[in-house]
């Protein structure tokens, strides 16, 4: 079966070439993917992400079981706060990465697309191994998730609420009234750029919705913007998309997420974590921009003097840079900055650099 | 509203063919760029290739997909849009004109016959 977002309809209306992403017919782009992902780096773009799952977890214990099911310790998040985090296996690999909200007495995280019943599902039988009252419910029919991003995201938002959205600091979450609907509000989003996500229930709440934050952004040129550009987006600032990135078991180590790991607490998966870093000899994921013309693409061998040293997990070209950049797996000597290594991209081999995270730093588009 | 052109010949694969005597100067159809958006690299062939139908002409690639252009007749690379190099944006501004991708010699007249013409393109494209 394939799901449709409640906005399908209006998506259509506006143009959406759809996609199937992790069972959902999402829209994949309106205009042009280039033209969206300037779009969201130059002003603002309105995106639909409600393939991404909503899961409340209540109880006394809901703390506990965030803390020992993630490598975040939840007591440090206090309410109005939210938390990007990984959920593992005992094995140390990741489960799914997700932000979790602390929001009065109760949490909400976003598992990825797809993601909902398998992580409900380990939450609950976690709570039930440790006798914990907690307890973690899949919501995600229930909810529209809306991404507003880009440097007049605030500007576009702040014309439909009475809050002052200054006080909604990075990785602050509420509830809000936003253009007459009860929804939570989160400073968090996925393309590197001032931004804002809302989590709107009932679903039908978000059909005007989206044309209110539309219209309110019509001085700045506001578009919607497809999955195509969410992740050109993400990719130019090393965001992880975990199907490509944990893609056969990869530890958060691995996958460069060590500053998620608060060490000072008992999670799942710790001890092999704490053994692999101690051994350090692990891949790692690593940015490379290509020197040569070509089109890293997942899946892409990377070499060394045709020596295999890694794999590429994401790669795409880049709208900023007009380049191709790829995240991948590297055998640790291999990973140095400057380094130059090759991607076979079909059978030709395309020079690209190790460089530092990430490939499009903070306010590119004040430079053009 | 795609654009066609009277004088052209094409594929059911969205491709353009311009006969010129011996010559067949081979493009994307206005419909193909518009599906594809976005281009952003192009792979050619080398000049002097020898291609059959069918074979793989060259490689255009959009942000998001890859996509294979095979070759509409059989025949000799006898040239290249270099400008694609450095411009593959040009196959979607100008797809009949600046954006053409190859020029093939063409080796068997009788493949041109069966090439589709605008109107019966134009059914495709309903």
């Amino acid at each position: 079966m394939v799901l449709r977002s409640p906005l399908f309809n209006i998506q259509k209306n506006l143009g959406a070439k759809f996609t199937k992403f992790a069972g959902f017919e999402m829209p994949i782009q309106y205009s042009s993917i280039k033209d969206e992902h300037l779009t969201v780096r130059r002003s603002v773009g309105l995106f639909d992400v409600s393939h991404m799952s909503n899961v409340w977890i209540t109880g006394k214990d809901a703390e506990k079981l965030i803390s020992i099911t993630t490598v975040e310790d939840a007591s440090r998040i206090g309410d109005g706060l939210s938390q990007y985090t990984a959920i593992l296996r005992e094995d140390g690999t990741v489960i799914d990465d997700t932000i979790f909200m602390h929001l009065v007495e109760k949490y909400m995280i976003i598992p990825n697309a797809g993601m909902a019943t398998p992580v409900t599902k380990w939450l609950n039988n976690k709570a039930n191994e440790h006798n914990l009252d907690a307890k973690a419910e899949d919501v995600s029919r229930d909810f529209v998730i809306l991404a507003i991003q880009g440097p007049k995201s605030r500007d576009t938002l702040q014309k439909l609420t009475d809050i002052d959205l200054n006080t909604v600091k990075f990785f602050g979450c509420q509830y809000i009234d936003i253009g007459g609907v009860h929804c939570i509000i989160s400073h968090t989003g996925y393309t590197g750029e001032l931004g804002f996500e809302l989590q709107v229930t009932p679903p039908k709440e978000a059909e005007d919705l989206f044309y209110k934050i539309l219209d309110a952004g019509k001085e700045f040129l506001i578009k919607p913007i497809g999955l195509g550009a969410r992740d050109t987006l993400r990719l130019e600032k090393c965001f992880i998309l975990a199907g490509n990135e944990f893609e056969g078991g990869r530890t958060p180590l691995e996958a460069l997420l060590s500053w998620t790991i608060n060490w000072d607490h008992d999670f799942i998966g710790k001890d092999v974590l704490l053994k692999q870093k101690e051994q350090g000899d692990y891949e790692r994921l690593t940015c490379l921009e290509c020197t040569d013309k070509g089109v890293p693409r997942h899946g892409c061998e990377i070499r060394n003097d045709e020596e295999k040293v890694g794999v590429v997990s994401s790669g795409t070209l880049s709208p900023c840079l007009n380049k191709g950049i790829a995240m991948g797996y590297v055998n640790p000597e291999f990973r140095e900055v400057g380094n130059i290594l090759e991607i076979v991209v079909r059978n030709k081999s395309v020079k690209a650099k190790v460089v530092k995270a990430p490939f499009v730093k903070k306010d590119w588009a004040q430079q053009y | 509203m795609v654009e066609l052109r009277e004088d052209l010949r094409y594929t059911e694969a969205h491709e353009w063919l311009k006969i010129q005597n011996n010559i067949a100067i081979i493009g994307i159809t206005d419909h193909a760029q518009a599906e594809l958006t976005d281009i952003v690299f192009v792979e050619l062939p080398e000049i002097g290739k020898e291609l059959k139908k069918g074979e793989e002409l060259c490689v255009i690639e959009s942000v998001k997909s890859v996509s294979e252009i095979y070759s509409p007749i059989s025949g000799k690379v006898v040239d290249v849009n270099k400008k694609l190099d450095d411009s593959p944006e040009v196959v979607n501004e100008s797809p009949y004109d600046d954006g053409w991708l190859v020029k093939l010699e063409i080796k068997d007249k009788s493949e041109i016959d069966s090439l589709l013409d605008v109107k019966l393109y134009k059914q495709i494209l309903k």
